[in-house]
C-alpha cells in the first residue's frame, strides 16, 4: 500500500504532449508529479489503478458532431477503468484573437446532464496550468485511497513481450497491464491464478478480475 | 425544525413523477421558478430543508448564488450538512459570474473533491433553468436510452483470443490458430509442456511459446 511520501504517479498519453505540454511540465515542476509519458491507447490521463482522466477543450466537447466520437470514448474508458473523469477546459485564446461568449446549447446541458447520470466525474479548468493543479489533486486524493500507481511505469527486455499480451486482454487498462507485468513473476503465474489472485495483482476489482479469469480459460462463451 | 436540518425522506420526495420537480417553497413567485415552470412541472413544497429543488428519489439540486458566494464561506455549512445528512447525489448549481468566478477553482475543489458532489456552473438565472429543466428531463428518460450507459461488450471472444495468441513472440495467425486447435484455451497453452507444443508447433516454436509464459 501507499504511503503519502511517496511521489505520486501519473501516465500521460504522448498526444497530450503537442495538445497539453504546460499540463505536463507544470505537473511535473510546479507539483513534483512523476509523470510517465507513453502510449495509453485511448486515455489521455491515468492517475490510478483505477481513475482515468479524460481532457477536453469546451469548444470540442461543446460540439453536437463530436457527439459520438465521445459517447465512443466515454464507453471505452468505462470498460476499462472503475472510475472516469472529464475535465473541461477552456480553449486558450491566440494572441490577436477576441473571446467569443460560451454558447450554452442544449446539447451541452443534455450531455452533461447524462455524464453525471452515469457517474462520470466532471471538473471545468480555465486554463493548462489549472489542468495540472487538479490532476494533482486527483492524484493525491487517490494517494489517500490506497488507489495510486505504485509499480514502476515502465518495462524493459523480455517483461515488454508480457505487458502486450496483458494488454491484449480485452478491458486491460495500461496500469492493469503494468500491474500485472510487476506483480506477476510468470505469465504462467497468472494464467493459473485464482479470481482473487488476479484480482489482487492486477489491483482491479472482483468483477473484472472474473472477466479476465474467464477469458484466459475458454475459447468461447 | 428538525426538518430543516435533514432533508426529510417522504413519500413525496421519494416518488417525484417524471417530467417533476419539487421545488423549496422559497423559491415560490422567484424569476428562477418562472422561468421553469411550463416546461416542466415544477411543485413546491415546504420543509425541504437544506435541498432546493428535488430531481428525484436519488438526485437532488442545492442552488449557490452569486450572492452566497460573494457573502463568504457559509453556504458552504449548507452543503456539508446536506452531505452528512443523506445519502442523494446533490447537484449544486453554482453561479459563476464576473464577480465571483475568481473563488470558482476554490468552491469546485470543496464541492467535487472534498465533498464528492457535482458542480455545474452557470452565468444566470435563464441558464440555471435550462440546466435544470434538462436534469428533470434527463430523469424522465428511459435508462438505456443514456448514451453513455454501459452496454457489456458482446465482440467475438474467439477473434480476441486469437489475437492474444498472436503477442507471443514468433506466434503469427496460423501458428496461433494450430496451438488454439490443440490447446483450446490460454490457460491450457501456458501449461502444455515442451513436448506437447513441440507435437503442435515444431521444436523452435514450441521453445519461444514455453519460454514465453515460464520464465520469470
Amino acid at each position: 500500500s501507499t504511503t503519502s511520501s511517496q511521489v505520486p504517479v501519473i501516465l500521460a498519453d504522448s498526444r497530450e504532449i503537442s495538445s497539453g505540454s504546460e499540463v505536463i511540465s507544470c505537473l511535473k515542476t510546479t507539483h513534483g508529479v512523476n509523470v510517465e509519458v507513453c502510449s495509453l491507447r485511448g486515455c489521455d490521463y491515468i492517475v490510478s489503478n483505477r481513475l482515468a482522466v479524460e481532457r477536453k477543450f469546451q469548444s470540442e466537447f461543446s460540439n453536437s458532431s463530436n457527439r459520438s466520437k465521445l459517447v465512443e470514448r466515454v464507453k471505452h474508458l468505462q470498460n476499462l477503468f472503475e472510475r472516469v473523469c472529464l475535465i473541461l477546459e477552456k480553449d486558450r485564446v491566440k494572441p490577436g484573437e477576441t473571446t467569443r461568449p460560451f454558447q450554452r446549447t442544449k446539447y451541452y446541458d443534455s450531455t452533461l446532464s447524462a455524464l453525471i447520470d452515469v457517474g462520470v466525474q466532471i471538473l471545468f479548468s480555465s486554463s493548462q496550468e489549472e489542468t495540472a493543479g487538479l490532476l494533482k489533486e486527483l492524484v493525491l486524493l487517490e494517494q489517500r485511497k490506497h488507489a495510486a500507481i505504485t509499480v514502476p511505469t515502465q518495462v524493459t527486455g523480455h517483461k515488454q513481450d508480457e505487458l502486450r499480451f496483458y494488454l491484449s486482454i480485452p478491458n486491460v487498462s495500461y496500469v492493469t497491464a503494468l500491474n500485472m507485468c510487476h506483480h506477476c513473476a510468470s505469465v504462467k503465474q497468472i494464467l493459473n491464478s485464482s479470481l482473487a489472485e488476479i484480482a489482487k495483482c492486477g489491483e482491479i476489482s472482483d468483477k473484472k478480475a472474473e472477466e479476465i479469469y474467464r477469458y484466459l480459460r475458454n475459447p468461447s462463451d | 425544525m428538525a426538518g430543516t436540518a435533514v432533508t426529510p425522506v417522504r413519500v413525496g420526495a421519494s416518488a417525484v413523477p417524471y417530467g417533476h420537480a419539487i421545488g423549496n417553497e422559497k423559491w415560490r413567485g422567484t424569476e428562477l421558478a418562472q422561468l421553469i415552470q411550463g416546461k416542466i412541472t415544477l411543485v413546491f413544497e415546504d420543509g425541504l430543508g437544506l435541498v432546493d429543488f428535488h430531481l428525484s428519489n436519488r438526485a437532488c439540486i442545492l442552488y449557490v448564488s452569486e450572492a452566497d458566494i460573494v457573502a463568504g464561506n457559509t453556504f458552504r455549512r449548507r452543503l456539508v450538512r446536506f452531505r452528512k445528512a443523506c445519502s442523494l447525489k446533490g447537484i449544486t448549481i453554482v453561479e459563476k459570474t464576473r464577480l465571483s468566478e475568481q473563488y470558482f477553482p476554490v468552491i469546485q475543489k470543496f464541492i467535487v473533491l472534498e465533498l464528492g458532489m457535482v458542480i455545474l456552473p452557470v452565468t444566470n438565472k435563464a441558464e440555471a433553468a435550462q440546466l435544470i429543466i434538462h436534469l428533470v428531463q434527463e430523469r424522465s428518460r428511459e435508462r438505456l436510452s443514456n448514451p453513455f450507459s454501459r452496454k457489456k461488450s458482446h465482440q467475438l471472444r474467439e477473434a480476441h483470443v486469437l489475437q492474444t495468441v498472436q503477442t507471443i513472440p514468433g506466434i503469427g495467425k496460423v501458428k496461433a490458430q494450430q496451438l488454439l486447435q490443440h490447446f483450446p484455451s490460454i490457460h491450457l497453452i501456458a501449461n502444455a509442456s515442451l513436448t506437447q507444443l513441440e507435437a503442435v508447433v515444431g521444436r523452435e516454436i514450441a521453445r519461444n511459446v514455453h519460454m514465453f509464459f515460464t520464465r520469470t
